[in-house]
């Protein structure tokens, strides 16, 4: 995967504690991971950022974007 | 491929307007998806009701948006279109084309979707309708290997778009093709991995005629004008006063009556301080009158549809604001990002920002982003007193004149 | 490899000589005929752009077309504008007369300038949207149809700007439109108690609605809809299909006119409601081609010269446009939403 680095890479810390977090809900919005793992919400969104890039987590758009594991939240049928 | 009927559909081949239904049909010659679409299509015309279902899932490696999810409700009926997604594009600036550009995007699109498009979405992107979960990565990865890359789609910075400009546009008063260009590759990032409340839009018009409608369609509107005075050809003046009367279509129409036309000299002359940079007098005599030397633009904030608080139109946060690409456009990025930052911080789940602004009021907002309030910000000043007084400003002592205790 | 984020293709690729060498530098322009612009440079250049309209949704065999024709008589550049016309850019005068018989013989819609109805700026309705009140690409179809003799010539008092959203989403920038259509939903969603209870997850449900009208039902294991705050606005089936919003017998067109989004003269101003229902008639929707056209030829009558649809209603008075309309004024048309009370008539001055 190629990026533009702008931000510099992400604090492997905080990708552990997303997916640790992300392991216990269906889907959240980045902020409240933020809040609830005590880390600031740019470190989060860099962090998912890499997190989806590695095929780990996803985006959702439900009304508004949501993140969660990936393939954890189903395609409606 | 179907062959049934579509009878409601087929009345809207007739008359001289060209017809969508001619070019679903010509996509169905190659594709069985648009083939069904017509047979879906002809359904909620007869039945007066939509068939389509909302998706949530994207699935591009790395990117949160740029494909919208979209299933027919009855997929064993239609299923080449049981998924039928929406893949935007991000166009380039200005919507100028190549045809050998144009052909790569057809090309690709032949290959893995329905041949359907929309050129282009009211945001400003190409839009690919039409093709299924397996394909979206292919297809995005071939778009990139040609030099394209996705557009913004959910609650992130949706994809930026520009008018004409310096292009083909005598009135353009920075260089909005450039801008558009430059601005959308630094926000990448917010383009593509959405992370704030709700979505987010930057138009940029080069002059007040805002030929991309920002000022109704952009969070952020950002309008070409300029600081100095319009500057008149009078030569040119005398060669429009042969062909039309300067009066009565230029002069009299003047929301600020500060144009004068002697007939007897021919000459026509502008009160620059009361001019308010409306365009209509260099509209209607683009040879003769200019905007000024010191161009720049409008910053507006908050312009939105109607959900949920009603429409609002951007309002003036920076009156005037040099938008030049000689300085990467910094003080525009650094206030964008100043305003993001406070809008992601106190926003409430989809809620644009102009809601947030309204709902915290305006003052917080300015203190928030750091501008100080300047009256070009409001049409006229407030009808209350009802003022909340910082109180860290006032004598707080709690003593009388007199040094007492009150 | 797929590279992330490598942005839009570079506009600068994308110019045709003549663009490039006049960059910035462009003098004035004319229209010399309906759907032709010339735009000289300081240089004396010129280049012509041919104006044509397209239904927006188009094949991929369409866009192929207009590239062996841009290839013809262009040198291979061409453009869209905002409002889905595709514009061929001539710099050899030559070839504009020979591409204006090509576009003619083809059946092409040349047109859209000055003192036109351009395109009608539109959403995917039926096409593809989850939830439309009405079709879009068919709407406009049949409007165009109708409207066709403005749009090749340039005899309206002013220009004429049309938008279409074929729900309270407003995807179309409509609201700020000379004249507007949008789909309206007029009665709340029927719930299917069934589809929820398999699956659907109900505090993001509740979220989901922008006036709070669903309120959870544990007991049910589902939800309640409060009818009366509901603004029929089908968020929450977007949330979930459980939350059927489209009623055939009751979905229709509202009407707003007056809106602009250029500063020329007057203020940017918003679309207002005129019409508050018009019924789905498809496939070509003759109550909102009908009410449109006469919207249009009443305006043409009456507006003084260069004056768009709002700037000639606010000059005679939205008292004075409903008489002359003979629209039926009612109670739908008096804003009970958030920003009513700056439309209420605070002043003893009025006409009839
Ligand atoms: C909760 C509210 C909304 C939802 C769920 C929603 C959903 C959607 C969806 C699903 C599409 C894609 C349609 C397709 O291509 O199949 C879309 C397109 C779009 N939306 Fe929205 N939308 C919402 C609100 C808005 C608002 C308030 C605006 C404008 C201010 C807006 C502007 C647009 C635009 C410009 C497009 C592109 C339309 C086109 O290309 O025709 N949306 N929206
Ligand atoms: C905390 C704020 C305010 C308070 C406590 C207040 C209180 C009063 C009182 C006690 C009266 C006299 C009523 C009477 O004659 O019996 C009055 C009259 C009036 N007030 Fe206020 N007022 C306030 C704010 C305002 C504001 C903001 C405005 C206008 C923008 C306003 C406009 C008037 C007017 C026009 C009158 C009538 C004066 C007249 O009799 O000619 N007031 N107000
Ligand atoms: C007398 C006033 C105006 C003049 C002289 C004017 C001039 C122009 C010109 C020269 C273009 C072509 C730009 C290009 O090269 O693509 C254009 C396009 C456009 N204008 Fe204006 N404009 C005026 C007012 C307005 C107003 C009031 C609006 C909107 C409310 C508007 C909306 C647009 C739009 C959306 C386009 C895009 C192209 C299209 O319609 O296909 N203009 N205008
Ligand atoms: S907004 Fe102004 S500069 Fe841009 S194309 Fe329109 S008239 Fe020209
Ligand atoms: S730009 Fe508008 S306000 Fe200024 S002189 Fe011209 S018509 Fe008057
Ligand atoms: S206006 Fe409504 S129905 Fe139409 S495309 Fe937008 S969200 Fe869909
Ligand atoms: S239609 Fe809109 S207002 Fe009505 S219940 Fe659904 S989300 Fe709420």
């Amino acid at each position: 995967m190629v990026f533009k680095m702008a931000r510099g890479p992400a604090d492997p810390e905080v990708k552990a504690k997303v997916l640790e977090y992300l392991g216990k809900v269906q889907k959240a919005k980045s902020r409240d991971v933020a809040v609830a793992i005590g880390a600031s919400k740019s470190d989060v969104d860099n962090a998912v950022k890499e997190l989806t890039a590695e095929d780990l987590v996803e985006y959702l758009y439900i009304t508004t974007t949501f993140i969660c594991l990936k393939g954890k939240v189903q395609t409606p049928d | 491929m179907t062959e049934k009927n579509t009878p409601l559909l087929d009345e809207l081949e007739k008359g001289k307007w060209p017809s969508f239904v001619t070019e679903i049909k010509r996509a169905a010659v190659k594709s069985e998806a648009a083939g069904e679409l017509l047979q879906v299509l002809e359904r909620s015309y007869k039945e007066r009701r939509g068939h389509w279902k909302h998706g949530g899932i994207v699935g591009v490696r790395g990117y949160g948006g740029g494909v919208i999810g979209r299933y027919v409700d009855e997929p064993q009926t239609y299923p080449n279109v049981a998924e039928f997604h929406t893949v935007r594009l991000l166009q380039p600036s200005g919507w100028f084309y190549n045809t050998k550009t144009l052909r790569t995007v057809c090309d690709i699109w032949e290959k893995y979707g329905s041949g359907l498009t929309n050129m282009h979405g009211s945001t400003g992107d190409i839009i690919l309708l039409g093709c299924k979960t397996e394909h979206i990565q292919p297809i995005f990865d071939e778009f990139s290997d040609a030099g394209f890359d996705l557009g913004g789609s959910g609650s992130c910075l949706r994809t930026p778009n520009c008018c004409v400009g310096p292009g083909r546009c005598e009135h353009a008063c920075y260089d909005t093709l450039e801008a558009c260009y430059n601005i959308t590759n630094e926000f990448m990032d917010e383009l593509h991995r959405p992370m704030w409340p709700y979505k987010s839009k930057i138009k940029f018009s080069g002059c007040a005629n805002d030929c991309t409608s920002s000022i109704a369609r952009s969070d952020c509107s950002v309008i070409g004008t300029w600081r100095d005075t319009l500057r008149i050809d009078q030569e040119a003046v005398k060669e429009y006063a042969a062909k039309i009367n300067i009066k009565a279509a230029v002069c009299d129409k003047c929301p600020t009556s500060c144009l004068t036309f002697n007939a007897e000299t021919q000459e026509l002359s502008v009160v620059g301080e009361d001019c308010t940079r409306c365009m209509h007098c260099i509209n209607v005599m683009p040879k003769a009158i200019q905007p000024g030397k010191e161009k720049g633009a409008t910053i507006l904030i908050g312009g939105k549809s109607t959900i949920v608080q009603s429409a609002f139109m951007s309002w003036v946060i920076v009156p005037f604001m040099k938008m030049e690409a000689e300085d990467d456009f910094a003080e525009f990025k650094d206030l964008m990002r100043r305003i993001w930052e406070w809008w992601d911080e106190h926003g409430k789940s989809r809620e644009r920002i102009g809601e947030t602004i309204y709902r915290l009021g305006m003052t917080k907002f300015l203190n928030g982003i750091e501008v100080a309030p300047v009256p070009q910000m409001v049409f006229r000043p407030r009808a209350n007193p009802y003022v909340f007084w910082n109180q860290d400003d006032l004598d707080r002592s709690g003593t009388a004149l007199d040094g007492s205790k009150l | 490899m797929a590279i992330l984020d490598q942005g839009p293709p570079h506009y600068k690729k994308m110019l045709p000589p003549i663009v490039q060498e006049n960059y910035g530098k462009w003098k004035y322009h004319e229209i010399p005929s309906p759907g032709v612009l010339k735009h000289v440079g300081e240089s004396g250049a010129a280049l012509y752009s041919v104006r044509v309209g397209t239904p927006r949704l188009v094949s991929i065999d369409f866009i192929r077309d207009v590239c062996v024709i841009a290839d013809e008589y262009c040198d291979g550049f061409l453009r869209w504008t905002t409002r889905n016309n595709v514009e061929f850019l001539v710099s050899d005068e030559a070839k504009l007369k020979p591409l204006l018989e090509k576009l003619e013989a083809e059946g092409y819609s040349v047109g859209g300038t000055g003192r036109s109805v351009s395109n009608i700026v539109h959403t995917q309705g039926w096409v593809h949207c989850h939830t439309p009140a009405t079709d879009a690409s068919g709407v406009v179809k049949a409007v165009m149809d109708d409207l066709y003799e403005y749009f090749n010539t340039m005899k309206l008092p002013a220009k004429l700007k049309m938008g279409l959203a074929c729900c309270l989403n407003m995807c179309g920038a409509a609201h700020c439109s000379d004249i507007a259509i949008v789909g309206v939903h007029r009665t709340p969603p029927r719930i299917n108690h069934e589809v929820i209870r398999k699956g659907t997850e109900i505090p993001s449900l509740v979220a989901s609605c922008p006036t709070g009208a669903i309120r959870p039902d544990p007991k049910n294991k589902s939800v309640i809809v409060n009818e009366d705050k509901c603004m029929y606005c089908g968020n929450c089936y977007t949330m979930s299909p459980a939350m059927e919003i489209y009623d055939p017998k009751n979905d229709g067109i509202a009407i707003l006119i007056g809106g602009k989004t250029s500063n020329a003269r007057t203020s940017p101003s918003f679309s207002r409601m005129v019409i508050p229902f018009l019924p789905n008639t498809a496939p070509r929707w003759p109550e909102t081609t009908e009410a449109i056209r006469k919207i249009i030829e009443l305006w043409i009558a009456n507006a003084n010269d260069g004056e768009r649809v709002g700037e000639w209603v606010e000059r005679i008075g939205w008292e004075r446009f409903f008489t002359l309309a003979e629209l039926p004024f009612s109670d739908m048309l008096i804003d009970d939403y958030i920003f009513s009370r700056e439309t209420f008539r605070t002043s003893a001055q009025f006409k009839y």
